[in-house]
């Protein structure tokens, strides 16, 4: 287990640029992934199981967060109420013992459509006046989750446990759970990656650099703001129903405005704009209150912001673009060494080739 | 290059993956315990025979920062003064010293419960942790594990009902216990009275007003001639109090956990001439913080609840108990000021309570601890006021369950037996 994960982890710091190339890596690498994925949840200690999972489910709400404001450049402070609505939707769900899989349709279902009423309005407005209309949905969210207490339980919550492991899987209830959580989160993060690479994404792209350059190209930034604030709910709706899945509980609580700001600070630290980014967010966002809770447990919100700074000041680009900073280092490195040298390739001059060479990536620097 | 970019990313996600797992690594502890039950007899984990580990889960930052810290506080110098006298004496013969975990959970019941995954391993039981949706984030989950979850700070019944809640027991009175104090009081007085309510629209409110309700059932005296409610979420409840107003009634019962909005409404019933006697839940009645600033001077009575000896107040100052814990907070509680919250108080108790427990327990497992804890007798721990104790037999009640009435003297308050 151990040589299998080590072998991709230290594998960009080879000195060969090709080896990426061969036909055989580029197959290996994802069925590599499949595999950890798979094999992950058997050899993890219960904790661990746990805090993978947890990953997962903010993973997918920072990926929703990420569509409406990463990709297509609205900005959205309202993600975490259509996660809260997304859970509501699940533990009303079992709890009235419907099929889990009208559940899982319902959690996606409701939250889209619930988006998609907002953008409708929202979406007609620019720049900050979408976000303080997102800033409305937590607000609102809190007190009618209260209010509602028929179908939320008011400020007392729900609670549903629906992850048992099915008899006769000799899997463990966490087990279990993490593989539900890498099994739909997977698909969600696949879904999403080829949405931004094709041409939706490339429409978002332009709706983000230029609304008016985007109009003059027959791309109408208004229906593609609200497609992808509609796909940022339902995505918002998944990562709910996986955090009743994984939490087994939600309250008013839940959907409160703060844990929005958090979602969106997980986002920027992981890397705007990137697949790799949501993911790391997700993990920012659940270990770091672990760490510093061990560290010191009454400086937590102090460490926390702390961290905030630290990575935001020498990763701008977020987390995911920390294998390009150390790339570009080690150039500047080489060429501090040797002034005599000359850059081994030309895209190595910070910012003149690497728009044109490196779309994706480059994305990321204007979060 | 498209290619290319792509197994890069996937790179990416399996060194982020690899990543991950190292740093959970790091935190997580062995998976003993998991799915495997332990031998009967067997010691539980989180227990040897010189130390016994409790954890705490409560908000140490944020807004509920302030009584969070005192749910720690409290009970970690309890037990460090006696750690320092040697450990306590458990029912099985052995000594052992307890140490405390305390993690943070920013009321966030999503962290709380995370908090309780890393900790359910390593400790015997979790206790004393302040809130409600943050203990009910892991209700379920520590019922599954068969983990203690007792004598945690939240008015919320369904911790104290045995059935629904086999492994937790609630410390603080439910909020029925106060509500029913108030009722009792009143209907010890002979003159009629006309009652308004004003409680906040959720389980607290409805909780304190449906003790109240019980207690004057059959009092033919007593009134309740307006009934409002309130959003937590509120910043003014300006329009419910002139409507209250109207109805001229003397004793205004108000159900309001929020301290701005308490404050604003003693300030705001005065504009309107309105000077009825109050009656004030135990978490918005504190004398410095809510009731100078709202001037409640100028009603004829400020009545509230306790159960627990105020340190500041001088009636106090003498008192044994008062300074041995003043003394033990200092020193062993990492809490220098003299404590702002109740908590602090209701924590130290939770230690005396554990330690109780733990004298009568006959086995180093958690069904043995919690066969010990659910049978205390009216044990008046320190700091508690007279009339008051820990009974912890009664399914449905939680551990303190009897509250005395007190009445606001311009200082502090003083425990009344009737209503004048």
């Amino acid at each position: 287990m151990a040589r299998v994960m080590t072998a991709p982890a230290s594998s960009p710091s080879s000195p060969s640029s090709s080896w990426r190339r061969r036909p055989w890596v580029r197959w290996a690498t994802p069925l590599l992934i499949v595999a950890v994925l798979a094999v992950l949840p058997l050899v993890g200690t219960e904790f661990q199981n746990e805090t993978l999972a947890r990953i997962g489910v903010f993973a997918v709400a920072v990926l929703g967060l990420n569509v409406v404001m990463g990709y297509t450049g609205q900005v959205s402070l309202g993600q975490i109420f259509f996660l809260g609505f997304g859970a509501y939707v699940t533990a009303y769900g079992v709890s009235q013992d419907w099929n889990i899989v009208l559940v899982f349709v319902l959690a996606c279902l409701l939250p889209a459509a619930a988006g998609l009423l907002v953008a409708l309005a929202a979406a007609r407005l620019g720049g900050l006046a979408i976000a303080m209309v997102t800033i409305a949905l937590p607000i609102v969210g809190v007190p009618l989750a209260k209010r509602l207490n028929e179908y939320t339980g008011g400020s007392q919550g729900l609670s549903a446990r629906f992850a048992e492991s099915p008899e006769g899987s000799g899997l463990y209830d966490d087990q279990w759970t993490l593989y539900l959580v890498i099994a739909i989160g997977g698909v969600v993060f696949l879904l999403t990656h080829f949405l931004v690479r094709g041409k939706y994404g490339r429409a978002f792209a332009i709706v983000k650099g230029n609304e008016n350059v985007a109009a003059s190209m027959g791309i109408s930034p208004y229906r593609y703001k609200v497609l992808a604030f509609t796909i940022a709910s339902a995505i918002g709706g998944v990562s709910g129903f996986l955090y009743m899945l994984v939490i087994q509980y939600t309250s008013p609580e839940t959907m409160s405005f703060g844990h929005s700001i958090e979602l969106l600070a997980a986002m920027v630290i992981g890397g705007a704009a990137s697949i790799v980014g949501s993911l790391l967010g997700g993990a920012f966002y659940v270990l770091v209150p672990q760490l510093t809770n061990q560290v010191d447990a009454s400086l937590t919100a102090l460490l926390q912001g702390a961290i905030l700074l630290v990575v935001l000041f020498v990763l701008p680009g977020g987390l995911a673009s920390l294998p390009r900073a150390l790339t570009r280092g080690r150039r500047r490195l080489r060429a501090g060494r040797g002034p005599a040298a000359p850059p081994t390739t030309p895209s190595s001059t910070p910012g003149s080739g690497t728009a044109a060479e490196q779309p994706e990536t480059e994305r990321q620097g204007h979060a | 290059m498209k290619r290319h970019l792509g197994s890069r990313k996937a790179v990416g996600i399996a060194a982020a993956s690899a990543l991950a797992l190292t740093v959970t690594a790091c935190g997580g502890g062995n998976d003993a315990g998991r799915g495997g039950d332990a031998a009967e007899g067997a010691p539980s984990p989180g227990i040897t025979d010189t130390s016994v580990t409790l954890g705490i889960t409560t908000p140490l930052s944020g807004a509920t920062a302030g009584p969070g810290t005192c749910t720690v506080a409290g009970v970690t110098a309890y037990m460090g003064m006696k750690n320092a006298e040697g450990g306590i004496e458990f029912g099985d013969g052995k000594t052992r010293t307890v140490e405390i975990e305390a993690l943070d959970d920013t009321y966030d019941p999503q962290q709380a419960k995370a908090n309780y995954d890393q900790l359910k391993d390593d400790v015997f039981a979790m206790t004393a942790g302040l809130g409600t949706p943050t203990n009910r984030a892991w209700l379920d989950a520590a019922i599954a594990d068969e983990v203690p979850q007792v004598l945690i700070m939240t008015g919320d019944p369904i911790f104290s009902e045995t059935e629904q809640s086999p492994w937790q027991l609630g410390f603080v009175p439910i909020y029925q216990n106060e509500g029913e104090a108030f009722g009792e009081l009143l209907a010890t007085s002979t003159e009629e009275h006309k009652v308004a309510i004003l409680a906040q629209n959720d389980d607290y409110g409805e909780g304190y007003v449906e003790g109240f309700k019980s207690a004057i059932e059959g009092s033919d005296n007593i009134e309740i001639v307006d009934e409002l409610t309130y959003e937590a979420t509120d910043t003014s409840v300006d329009a419910q109090l002139t409507e209250l107003a109207n109805s001229e009634a003397d004793i205004f019962f108000n159900a309001m956990s929020v301290t701005p909005l308490m404050i604003s409404a003693l300030q705001k019933a005065q504009q309107l001439g309105w000077t009825p006697s109050w009656f004030l839940p135990s978490n918005t009645s504190s004398p410095t913080a809510i009731l100078e600033p709202g001037g409640a001077a100028a009603y004829p009575g400020i009545y509230s609840v306790s159960f627990s000896k105020a340190p500041q107040s001088p009636a106090f100052a003498e008192d044994e108990d008062v300074q041995t814990y003043l003394s033990a907070l200092k020193d062993y509680g990492n809490y220098p000021d003299p404590p702002a919250f109740p908590h602090c108080q209701w924590s130290w108790m939770v230690g005396a309570t554990l330690e109780q427990a733990f004298q009568n327990m006959e086995e180093p497992t958690r069904d043995s601890f919690m066969e010990a804890l659910r049978s205390i007798e009216g044990y008046e721990a320190p700091l508690m006021l007279p009339d008051t104790s820990v009974s912890t037999g009664e399914d449905g009640q939680p551990a303190v369950s009897t509250v005395v009435v007190q009445k606001f003297n311009g200082r502090g308050y003083d425990t009344v037996e009737t209503f004048e």
